[in-house]
């Protein structure tokens, strides 16, 4: 979401410039050629002629205005989603702020459990608030297997110095096949 | 007072001012370092997203009251009058000049609203120098990348570190570092994180003088190492 923000910011920007050029040739183009017909650059005399023979009612304008009060809302869910969603950790002084990105604590996690006797694989999503593992085991292991890999996902995050203490969930599934 | 700048980073044929340890200034208030710190984690996109949160919030609106007018909830009367109201355009004819200066006015801003955005989304995040006040007719300019790279190089060779590159960041007035640490898979981040304050940023702020230098510190792994696969 950041990426596309600051795809679209610069690009918001200058078109929003580019209105407020156009209309501001336009408008004096019209002041200094008051019998002039067609616009410099925008056709707007056929724009206004259109706009003057079309009522509220009409057929594209509840169309056009849906569509503008979509993109309207995409825009803010935009602006509200492209946050950073770092994992914030305890620094040693006031002035020292410590960051990580979740795929950082994915990933030591992952590797972790993998690290677990009895574990075929295991995917890992994290978050600040949320540390999701699903695992893989294989058919002949410990019925305890899944408490075993919560202590260590525990284990790791007690180690890490992070701020806030994100919840573990574990879901294990068993493998089929031979080991 | 004349002063004597002095880039650290490429050095000078000519022979060094006497060296006597900079004046250490006051340091801000914690809660003002915190805030330097947090902001120094990486640029800030809070302009861009309220631009566009504001843009949408405007098109939703219109978007939805336009609907509305078209699907005759404001009344049937209303829906059906022409976009262009005739009643609009006897309004502007009546006052040309006004309505014209406040037409190019409105286009100016427009354009010029677009501009700054623009270009404030483009421009490179800044690294200021460090002015360093090294004597009553002396003053030392340690260059951005100087400084950094000595935090950056020192901080790449405590233990767990497998690499490290540093930034100064903000304003000069203000300057804060951006330090990102590849760790190893094994590494004790506690440890490092001590050690570094420790050893490096302290060196650091005493070296440049300074009485508080706001730190971002971000943690990534190291490329895992490839495991060997045994038949």
């Amino acid at each position: 979401m950041r990426v596309l923000l600051r795809i679209l910011a610069p690009l918001l920007g200058l078109a929003l410039a580019a209105a407020g050029v156009l209309f501001v040739i336009e408008v004096v183009a019209a002041w200094v050629r008051p019998d002039a017909t067609v616009g410099l650059v925008v056709p707007w005399p056929d724009w206004r002629a259109t706009l003057e023979n079309l009522t509220w009612a009409d057929n594209p304008v509840p169309t056009i205005a849906i569509t503008v009060a979509v993109v309207g809302l995409l825009l803010v869910m935009l602006g509200l989603t492209a946050r950073r969603s770092d994992v914030h950790l305890d620094a040693p002084s006031p002035e020292i702020a410590v960051t990580t990105a979740p795929r950082v604590l994915a990933r030591l996690v992952g590797t972790r459990v993998r690290a677990t006797d009895d574990v075929a694989a295991a995917t890992v999503t994290a978050s600040a608030r949320k540390v999701t593992v699903s695992a893989q085991s294989w058919n002949d292991s410990t019925p305890e297997l899944r408490g075993t890999v919560a202590s260590r996902v525990d284990d790791l995050l007690a180690e890490l110095p992070l701020r806030r203490r994100p919840r573990v969930s574990v879901s294990l599934q068993e493998r089929k096949g031979p080991r | 007072m004349s002063t004597t700048p002095v880039d650290m980073a490429k050095g000078s044929d000519a022979p060094p001012p006497p060296i006597t340890p900079p004046p250490v200034t006051p340091a801000p208030a914690p809660a003002k370092l915190r805030r330097r710190s947090r902001s120094a984690v990486a640029r800030s996109a809070a302009g861009d997203r309220w631009t566009i949160v504001i843009i949408g919030l405007v098109l939703l609106a219109a978007g939805v009251l336009v609907a509305l007018l078209s699907y005759g909830v404001f009344g049937a009367a209303r829906a059906g009058r022409p976009l262009l109201d005739p009643m609009i355009v006897d309004t502007l004819r009546a006052q040309p000049l006004l309505a014209r200066i406040v037409a190019i006015v409105a286009g100016v801003v427009l354009a010029l609203l677009g501009l700054v955005w623009a270009s404030n989304s483009v421009r490179p995040e800044r690294h200021p120098d460090l002015l360093i006040d090294g004597g009553p007719d002396t003053s030392i300019v340690v260059s951005s990348a100087a400084a950094a790279d000595a935090v950056a190089s020192q901080a790449g060779g405590l233990p767990g570190v497998g690499r490290a590159r540093a930034r100064l960041v903000g304003a000069e007035n203000a300057p804060a570092l951006r330090v990102t640490l590849w760790l190893a898979d094994d590494a004790d981040v506690r440890n490092i994180l001590r050690r570094l304050d420790e050893q490096v940023l302290t060196t650091a702020r005493e070296s440049l003088g300074l009485a508080a230098l706001p730190v971002a510190v971000r943690l990534e792994l190291d490329r895992s190492q490839p495991t060997t696969r045994v038949a």
